[in-house]
């Protein structure tokens, strides 16, 4: 017997996680975004085992304390519904710093990110991270402190993460050094950018969390956008 | 909105979305436009305070006016107050992130005695003089409300003006009263003096207390405009009083985060020992109309999923059976789930109990309170062993498999036997459930008792008892774990140390004021946390003031002493009082409000009415539990 799909439509919606919504872990977000669909009376197909729920994929956790202008998270709809209005109504739901930007039929699974840029701001950097972020970057090895688990313990290695640096550009503006880079990315390698900037400032006097961190955009494999 | 140098700290922080503001249904008001601002101050976490129902109604209540703007703060977790003094960042309110100084009006709620150093923490931290003596101008003026304000005498060194009673009318007044002196440019001593005509104000430096020799008071002097008896504020109508149309939704995860719909203030029961079932008489009841309205609205506003009936004793509402249809009549349609706390369920129709089983079904609770009927008697907790067993019987039947039984130590009269009898009812639960032939096969009973620590308080017939010293209820907790023998029991007690602090504050006096200030000096906050709880610091604190605790906790106090809540006026007939603790250690039972009324004196504030009165018992009036 053919299975009989219970929804009228799948789709994706992007938003922008800006201002102190960056300070809103995952899985308030998770929360946050729920209740707003209900707020804004959306029809979403709810799972149906013992604890039924608004069923929703987001495509990759995004860390506290960054911003992004790329999230998406996939839901299901009941009944067909006009997708401009839709986003306009849950956006009005929203709080004022998750905003959002679209709502369509997704061209690509979650599973098919592979790269996303991000834009790092050092607001205070030292003289050594000016003066050696370039060479670190262009170096054949980079290494960065990944806390692993080894068994039941948790350990710090170093690892080298060159290989996950697709791209980069240094730039100086306002004594704040700004580098935008393309990282791997998605279910099968991640690289949080914390980890780059653990390595580009562990000989500096640069304090690692004074930096800002905005997620532009996430790429397929071949550097396509994530639709 | 949250300054940049805050903004740097917060990613050092656990859970910056503490300090952040801007979740969804906060008010945001351009200061220009308002005449008075007002910091509603919440002496514990984020994560307590955005689940107390109290400030939510006066958040709203403030912020429908166009003339004012309230805002929030809470006490900040350790982490970031390190940070705040470290980089010289006062406490700030979560709108608009500025200081607390800069405030007009300061409200704390005094939920509980523990947080009386958050109190002083944060004033300290925002700026403003912790000591009232120190601050001289007409603002920032500083105000508390709340249970604890029923004996508001401890705290009376830092507050100028205490509000017992309900806050929704008052509040209102004294922010007329208060525009109307800043735009005159009134000193602080003419504001008092006017605020002290208002019914439900309290200014405690009216108050002249002289002490005897032996520590007990002598004599309390009003002064200026101040009545003799501060008489409580209380809202006549519920149907017509302010509820908020919507509610702050927080982004992190707090202990009440759902829609919360209050059915009724008061309580028929008059157990003894609680001062909740006194301090908020006469009972006065919501319509299920009104109710099943606000929480729609709320519901919607907020996207909850779940709603949450909130009182007394909430099976005690009249209604019940006309609010809960209303309720699942909607929600369940747009899976929001109704929760029901302490509900009797014997009392509960069979169709009721279908409706109950459609919703994802919480843990069953019972407060037998004491072990044996004797001492059940003695603290008027009209509840029968037999009782608790059918219930238990009719819940096992339904499917319910976990049962949590909350008693408490330390109550006028206890021996050890006493002690026993809560181990040895927790195990008849437990044979009930194994007895029951149409119990959930497969499945094991789980039976929690958990065990508070009984802290005698102000306006209740035990008022004047001794509270248990700590080794006296180490022992008892001992005895109790000795007598139970099932592992179907799980047995969980509350430390002692945390108990006599609280006994001593809810009764004390004046004097308690240098204790509480050395005490927050010496590192004390969090004190009803375990991880921040110093008792010794406490310890150090009485000694430099020459004070005990044993003065203040271990003392049975006389009928005529003149006790430090004396001049506060609850409503409640002092004689009704020590009626009912002679009654108590004759473990006498007084009868519930709505069977007899027993004449507390609580109707007087409301012009005689009082729902209890004039309400028939839905369905006989056995059924007490």
């Amino acid at each position: 017997m053919p299975e009989v799909k219970k929804w009228a439509m799948e789709v994706r919606m992007s938003f922008e996680k800006t201002g102190m919504a960056k300070f809103i872990s995952h899985l308030d977000t998770v929360r946050c975004i729920t209740r707003a669909m209900k707020r804004a009376g959306v029809p979403i197909w709810f799972t149906e085992g013992f604890n039924p729920h608004a069923f929703l994929t987001f495509a990759m956790p995004l860390s506290l304390g960054f911003e992004s202008l790329c999230e998406t998270v996939d839901f299901r709809l009941t009944e067909e519904t006009d997708l401009e209005d839709l986003a306009k109504r849950i956006n009005d739901a929203l709080p004022a710093d998750i905003t959002v930007k679209e709502i369509y039929l997704p061209t690509s699974l979650p599973n098919d990110i592979r790269w996303a840029e991000y834009k790092i701001i050092f607001n205070n950097p030292d003289k050594i991270l000016l003066d050696t972020a370039e060479s670190i970057l262009s170096s054949g090895e980079i290494l960065a402190e990944k806390k692993v688990k080894q068994g039941r313990k948790k350990v710090t290695k170093e690892v080298n993460i060159k290989e996950h640096i697709k791209s980069f550009e240094l730039n100086e503006e306002n004594n704040k050094l700004i580098l935008k880079t393309v990282l791997s990315s998605g279910p099968s390698m991640n690289i949080n950018p914390m980890l780059l900037i653990g390595a580009l400032v562990k000989d500096t006097e640069t304090d690692s969390q004074d930096v800002d961190v905005i997620k532009i955009q996430s790429y397929t494999e071949n550097m396509e956008i994530f639709k | 909105m949250v300054k940049k140098e805050v903004e740097k700290l917060l990613k050092k922080v656990q859970k910056p979305a503490r300090y952040t503001g801007g979740e969804l249904n906060s008010v945001v008001k351009d200061k220009n436009d308002v005449k008075l601002r007002y910091a509603f101050c919440f002496p514990d976490n984020y994560e307590i305070g955005m689940s107390h129902l109290g400030m939510k109604i006066l958040y709203s209540l403030v912020n429908e006016r166009p003339d004012a703007w309230c805002e929030r703060t809470f006490a900040p977790w350790e982490d970031m107050e390190a940070l705040m003094r470290e980089n010289g960042v006062k406490l700030y309110a979560l709108e608009s992130g500025d200081a607390l100084d800069e405030f007009d009006l300061i409200g704390f709620t005094l939920q509980y005695e523990l947080s009386y150093t958050n109190v002083l923490n944060m004033l300290d931290l925002g700026g403003v003089p912790v000591l009232k003596k120190d601050r001289t101008s007409l603002t920032p003026m500083v105000i508390a409300g709340g249970p604890c304000v029923c004996n508001p005498e401890p705290m009376a060194d830092f507050i100028d003006i205490f509000l017992p009673g309900e806050g929704e009318e008052v509040t209102n007044e004294l922010i007329d009263l208060l525009i109307e002196h800043k735009e005159k440019g009134s000193t602080r001593l003419e504001f008092l003096r006017e605020a002290a005509k208002i019914q439900g104000v309290y200014v405690p430096e009216f108050y002249n207390v002289d002490y005897n020799e032996d520590g007990t008071i002598k004599s309390v002097e009003n002064l200026e405009t101040a009545p003799e008896k501060v008489k409580k504020r209380i809202i006549s109508d519920l149907d017509s009083a302010h509820y908020p149309k919507n509610f702050v939704v927080p982004f992190i995860d707090v202990v009440q985060d759902r829609t919360v719909g209050e059915v009724f203030r008061g309580c028929i029961r008059g157990c003894r020992f609680c001062q909740a079932g006194f301090i908020y008489r006469p009972i006065r009841e919501k319509s299920p109309e009104k109710i099943n309205e606000q929480c729609r609205s709320i519901s919607d506003a907020t996207g909850y999923d779940e709603i949450s009936l909130c009182s007394l004793s909430t099976s005690d509402y009249t209604k019940i059976e006309k609010l809960i249809p209303m309720l699942f009549d909607w929600a369940l349609k747009e899976s929001i789930n109704v929760s029901l706390p302490s509900l009797r369920v014997d009392n509960f129709s069979d169709e009721l109990m279908e409706e109950l089983k459609k919703v994802r079904r919480s843990g069953l609770t019972f407060a037998p309170e004491a072990g044996t009927q004797r001492l059940r008697d003695a603290i008027n907790k009209n509840v029968t062993e037999e009782e608790v067993l059918r219930t238990a019987l009719k819940a096992f039947d339904g499917g319910w498999t976990s049962v949590k039984l909350y008693f408490m130590m330390g109550l006028p009269t206890e021996t050890l036997d006493d002690i026993k009898g809560i181990a040895d009812l927790a195990q008849k639960v437990v044979d009930a459930f194994y007895n029951n032939p149409n119990r959930e096969k497969g499945k094991g009973v789980q039976v929690s008792v958990s065990c508070a620590s009984f802290v005698p308080k102000p306006f209740t017939p035990f008022q004047w008892e001794p509270q248990d010293t700590g080794d006296m209820l180490i022992e008892k907790q001992k005895h109790l774990l000795s007598s139970t023998k099932s592992r179907k029991i799980s047995i969980s007690y509350h430390q002692s140390d945390t108990s006599v602090l609280e006994g001593v504050l809810a009764r004390g006096d004046r004097r308690l004021g240098d204790v509480i200030y050395k005490a927050w000096q010496k590192g004390c906050k969090f004190d009803s946390w375990d991880e921040f709880f110093d008792f010794s610091k406490w310890r150090e604190a009485f000694d430099e003031c020459g004070l005990t605790t044993e003065f203040y906790a271990n003392r049975r106090r006389e009928f005529d002493e003149i006790l430090p809540w004396d001049h506060m006026d609850y409503g409640i007939r002092k004689e009704f009082l020590v009626e009912e603790n002679k009654k108590a250690h004759r473990s006498e039972t007084t009868p519930h409000c709505r069977i007899k009324c027993s004449a507390c004196g609580a109707n007087k504030l409301n012009g005689g009415k009082c729902d209890a009165g004039s309400k028939k018992m839905g369905n006989g009036s056995q059924n007490v539990l």
